[in-house]
C-alpha cells in the first residue's frame, strides 16, 4: 500500500507540472501537443548538461540533479520557441506544429546523445546514466498511519513541483498577467481592443510550458528511468494533456487525474510484482493509465468546456 | 487662430487596395455636442474613425486634438489623448464578470503582505459601481457577461470606455442590436454624456436616431465629405438623399393585399433547442397566398426556430406543418423544397452560399440535379452558365467577372440578391426570408423589400423574419410578436403601431 502512494506521489506529481504547463498554453488560446517533445528535449539538455558537467568537475552524477534540473527547464523552454515562432508569428496550424514537434524531439535528442556519447566518452551509448536522486523522509510525520506514506521516500522536486504549482495558480488567478492569459483564450479581441498584446501573451504562455515540461522531463528522468534515452518519450506529455482535459483546464482538478494516473500506474506495478509475473507482463499493466484515460473519456467528454478560441489563429485584421 | 475644435481632422486619405476608402475628408468637432457620421455601407464612416482610434494610419491629412498635431499610432495612444471607442461587435469576454471586462489592460494592483502583487478587484468593483450610477447605467459588477442581455453588454462596453477617462466617445453604429425601448434609453444616455461635458461622435445611417440627438452630421458617400449639416435645420429627406446620392422612398409601395388560399398552416409547434430546452412553445398560424407575414421580436426568442423547423432544418419536437394542406413535419428538406418551400437564410454566407464557387454554380445550386442542368448524374456546364447569365440580368446581380465570379468576392447586398434570385426562380408557393436586409445598405434594402412584395403580389405567401421594426411594418401584412417562444399578439400591421409592437416584443404587453 505505500509503495503505491510513493511511487504514485513521484510519478503523479512531474505529469502535474507538466499539464499545468499545457494548461498556461491552451489557456492563453495556443493547442499545445507539444508537451512529449518539450519534456523529452528539456530532460535531454538537462541530463547532457549533469553528465558534461560531472565527467569536467568530477563530482558524483547524483549530485548534479539541481544542475539538471535548471538546464532542463532551459531546455524545454528554448525548445518550446519552436511552437511559439510557428503558431504564433507564422500562423501555423497548432495542431500540426505540435506533433512534429514530437517527432523532432525524439529524432534530434537520439542522435545527438550517440554522437555526444561517442565524442566525449568515446562510447557508442544511446542514453546519459544519472542514477536516482536521493529521497528524503520526515520522521514524526511518516509514521501516521496511510497518510505517512506521503512523507516517506519524497524526491525533492516533489516539494518544488508543489511550490511551484502554487505559485503558478496564484499568478493565473490573481496576477494581471493571469487575468490577460486567459482573457487571450477566450476572446483574443478584446485583449487587442484593451491595448495589450496578444502576441506576447501567448508567447510567453507557450513558454512557460516549455519550462515546465522541462523541468517534468528531468524528474522522470532523475526518478523513474535513472537515465536518459529513448525511452523518455513514453507519452507522459499527452497523459499530460489528458489531465488537463480532464481536470476542465483548472489547476486543481488537474491535481486530481494526475493522481488517479499515478496511482493507476503504481498500483498496476504492485499488482504485476506481487503476483511475480514474468517482466513482459509487467509491461502489460504499465498500460493501465491509458485505458484509464480511455474509460475517463467516456464520462467527462461531454461536461468539458475548452477555452473558446482555443487553436484559433489570431488574426488582427479580422474583425 | 485659435479653433474651438476639440478634434480636427484634415484632408484624411486612405486607400486600401483597389479602393479609396477616405477621400480628402476633412471635419472639425466641438467639445461637448453629439457630431453624428452619416453614409452607407462601406462610405468610410468605419475607416475615418478607426484612424481616429489609432487602429489605421492615414495615407495623407493630419489630426489636431485639443489644437495640437498628432500622430495617433494605436489604440493605447488613443486612449492617451482620452479617445475611446464603444465597438459595434462587443469584445467581451464572456466567461469574465463585467469587472474583470473592464479592467482588462488597466489592472488596477494591491500588494499581498507588501509584497505579492495581485489585481484588486474589489477595489475596481466599487469604483465601476460608483462609475455605473453616476452615468445612469446601472449593472452589477460581479455578474458574467455570458449572464448579461445584449444591451446590458453595451452598457459595459460604455463603462469600458469611460473607466479609461474618455472625454471623446465614438459610438459604432450602438442601435443595431437594440430593440425600440432600449434604443430610446442609450441615446438618453448619450445625451446625458453629452451633457456632463463629454464629446460624442455617432457612427450611424439611421436617420431618425440624428434627428433626435444629434447637434450636427457630416454625411459620407463613397469616401467622400458631402456635407456638414446643422440637423435643427434640415430635414431627414435631404439628408437621406445626399447619403445615397439619389432621392428614396422609406415607405415601400404597397397595393392592398389580396389573401386567397391558405397555403402554410403551423399547428402546435414545439421546436426543442440542443439543450433540450423549449425555445418554441406550442405555435399556431396560417399564411395565406398573397400575404406578407412577419414574426416581430428581440434576437432569439424563436422566430429563427420557427423558419428552421418549417424549412426542415431542425427537427421538430411537437405539432405538425402543413403545406398547401399535405403534412410536411417529416419530410426531409429536399422534399419540402420540391413540394415547394423557398428559403433564404439568416447566414447566408454559412447557409446560403458556397462561398468559393462561382455565381453560376450558386444560382444553380438548388436545381443541379434535375433536367436540364443535369442529365444521368452528369452535369450539363452550358445550362448553368445560360441560367446565370438571364439572371444576373433579370435581377441586376452585380459581380465583378461575371457568371464566373467567385461569391466570396461579391458585396453583401449582391450575395443576398443572388440568393433571393435563386429561391425566386424556384417558384415555390412559400417563400421565408429570415433577416433578409441584414447588413446590406439601404439601396439594396429598397430593392429587397420591392422583390418581396412583387413575390406577394404574385400570389405567394411569404413568411418574414426579421429583426428590424422598421422593416416589419414597413412590409408586413400581418404581424406576429413573438416573445420568449410563444407570439403575444397576431394582428394585421394596420392595426398595430411601431411603439406596440416594441411592447410585446419585450414581453410587456399580455393578453
Amino acid at each position: 500500500m505505500d509503495t503505491i502512494i510513493i511511487d504514485g506521489l513521484s510519478f503523479a506529481l512531474p505529469l502535474f507540472i507538466m499539464a499545468i504547463g499545457g494548461i498556461y498554453s491552451e489557456k492563453s488560446g495556443i493547442t499545445n501537443l507539444a508537451l512529449e517533445g518539450f519534456q523529452g528535449f528539456g530532460a535531454f539538455i538537462g541530463a547532457m548538461s549533469a553528465v558534461l558537467i560531472a565527467n569536467a568537475s568530477g563530482a558524483a552524477i547524483e549530485d548534479m540533479f539541481y544542475v539538471a534540473l535548471l538546464f532542463a527547464m532551459i531546455g524545454g523552454m528554448g525548445f518550446s520557441i519552436i511552437h511559439a515562432v510557428l503558431s504564433i508569428k507564422f500562423k501555423a496550424n497548432q495542431v500540426i506544429s505540435g506533433v512534429v514537434i514530437n517527432i523532432l524531439a525524439l529524432a534530434l535528442t537520439t542522435f545527438l546523445t550517440t554522437q555526444i556519447n561517442a565524442l566525449v566518452f568515446g562510447a557508442a551509448s544511446d542514453k546519459f546514466r544519472l542514477g536516482v536522486s536521493e529521497r528524503f523522509t520526515i520522521d514524526g510525520l511518516a509514521n501516521i498511519p496511510v497518510i505517512g506514506a506521503v512523507f516517506t521516500n519524497v524526491y525533492p522536486f516533489q516539494v518544488i513541483i508543489i511550490v511551484i504549482a502554487i505559485f503558478a495558480w496564484y499568478v493565473l488567478y490573481k496576477t494581471k498577467f493571469g487575468l490577460r492569459l486567459r482573457a487571450s483564450g477566450e476572446n483574443p479581441q478584446s485583449v487587442d481592443a484593451a491595448g495589450v498584446s496578444v502576441s506576447k501573451i501567448r508567447f510567453s504562455a507557450v513558454l512557460i510550458s516549455g519550462l515546465l515540461s522541462g523541468l517534468a522531463g528531468m524528474c522522470f528522468a532523475y526518478s523513474i528511468s535513472a537515465q536518459f534515452s529513448s525511452g523518455i518519450y513514453m507519452g507522459y506529455g499527452f497523459l499530460a494533456i489528458a489531465a488537463l482535459i480532464f481536470g476542465n483546464w483548472r489547476i486543481l482538478p488537474t491535481l486530481g487525474a494526475c493522481l488517479l494516473f499515478g496511482f493507476a500506474k503504481s498500483g498496476g506495478m504492485f499488482i504485476a510484482q506481487s503476483m511475480a509475473l514474468p517482466s513482459s507482463f509487467t509491461d502489460l499493466f504499465m498500460i493501465l493509465p491509458y485505458v484509464v484515460t480511455l474509460l475517463l473519456l467516456i464520462f467527462f467528454s461531454k461536461s468539458n468546456r475548452a477555452p473558446r478560441a482555443l487553436g484559433e489563429i489570431y488574426d488582427k485584421g479580422k474583425r | 487662430m485659435m479653433s474651438d475644435y476639440i478634434v480636427e481632422m484634415k484632408h484624411i486619405t486612405k486607400r486600401f487596395p483597389g479602393i479609396v476608402a477616405n477621400d480628402d475628408v476633412s471635419i472639425g468637432i466641438k467639445k461637448g455636442e453629439i457630431f453624428a457620421l452619416l453614409g452607407e455601407n462601406g462610405a468610410g464612416k468605419s475607416t475615418l474613425m478607426s484612424i481616429l482610434c489609432g487602429m489605421y494610419e492615414p495615407d495623407e491629412g493630419e489630426i489636431y486634438i485639443r489644437g495640437e498635431k498628432v500622430q495617433i499610432s494605436s489604440p493605447n495612444h488613443a486612449a492617451n489623448l482620452n479617445i475611446g471607442m464603444v465597438h459595434q461587435h462587443f469584445k467581451l469576454v464572456e466567461d469574465y464578470t463585467i469587472t474583470e471586462n473592464i479592467i482588462l489592460g488597466v489592472e488596477p494592483i494591491s500588494k499581498f503582505a507588501g509584497l505579492f502583487p495581485y489585481v484588486g478587484i474589489r477595489n475596481a468593483n466599487r469604483k465601476i459601481e460608483e462609475l455605473s450610477k453616476n452615468f445612469g447605467l446601472e449593472v452589477d459588477p460581479t455578474k458574467r457577461i455570458a449572464d448579461l442581455t445584449v444591451s446590458m453588454q453595451q452598457r459595459v462596453e460604455i463603462l469600458k470606455v469611460l473607466y479609461r477617462e474618455a472625454e471623446i466617445l465614438i459610438f459604432d453604429e450602438p442601435t443595431a442590436v437594440l430593440t425600440p425601448q432600449e434604443i430610446d434609453f442609450l441615446l438618453g444616455i448619450i445625451e446625458g454624456l453629452r451633457n456632463s461635458g463629454k464629446t460624442i461622435i455617432l457612427i450611424t445611417h439611421k436617420l431618425e436616431e440624428i434627428k433626435k440627438v444629434a447637434d450636427r452630421c457630416a454625411v459620407l458617400n463613397k469616401g467622400k465629405l458631402i456635407d456638414v449639416l446643422d440637423v435643427k435645420t434640415t430635414s431627414t429627406n435631404l439628408m437621406a438623399q445626399l447619403m445615397i446620392g439619389r432621392e428614396v422612398s422609406f415607405e415601400s409601395e404597397k397595393a392592398p393585399a389580396q389573401f386567397k388560399e391558405e397555403v402554410l398552416k403551423v399547428e402546435q409547434l414545439t421546436v426543442k433547442n440542443e439543450d433540450g430546452f423549449e425555445v418554441v412553445k406550442d405555435v399556431s398560424f396560417t399564411i395565406r397566398s398573397g400575404e406578407i407575414f412577419a414574426i416581430a421580436g428581440v434576437a432569439d426568442n424563436g422566430q429563427v426556430e420557427i423558419a428552421d423547423a418549417i424549412a426542415g432544418l431542425v427537427k421538430a419536437s411537437g405539432g405538425n406543418i402543413f403545406l398547401n394542406g399535405q403534412d410536411i413535419t417529416n419530410d426531409s428538406i429536399r422534399n419540402r423544397t420540391e413540394s415547394g418551400i423557398s428559403y433564404v437564410p439568416e447566414d447566408r454566407q454559412r447557409f446560403g452560399l458556397f462561398l468559393d464557387f462561382d455565381v453560376a454554380t450558386n444560382l444553380a445550386s438548388k436545381q443541379y440535379y434535375k433536367e436540364p442542368f443535369s442529365n444521368k448524374g452528369i452535369l450539363n456546364k452550358q445550362e448553368f452558365d445560360q441560367f446565370g447569365s438571364q439572371l444576373i440580368d433579370k435581377y441586376d446581380i452585380r459581380s465583378g467577372q461575371g457568371i464566373k465570379t467567385q461569391v466570396r468576392s461579391m458585396s453583401g447586398g449582391n450575395q443576398q440578391k443572388a440568393i433571393i434570385a435563386r429561391e425566386i426562380e424556384l417558384q415555390s408557393p412559400l417563400m421565408i426570408f429570415v433577416q433578409p436586409t441584414r447588413g446590406v445598405d439601404i439601396g439594396a434594402i429598397e430593392n429587397i423589400h420591392k422583390m418581396i412584395i412583387e413575390q406577394r403580389d404574385q400570389g405567394k405567401a411569404i413568411l418574414l423574419v426579421s429583426l428590424e421594426l422598421d422593416e416589419i411594418m414597413n412590409v408586413a401584412d400581418t404581424i406576429g410578436v413573438i416573445y420568449n417562444g410563444q407570439f403575444q399578439k397576431i394582428a394585421s400591421s394596420e392595426s398595430l403601431t411601431t411603439n406596440e409592437v416594441g411592447e410585446y416584443m419585450m414581453g410587456a404587453k399580455h393578453e
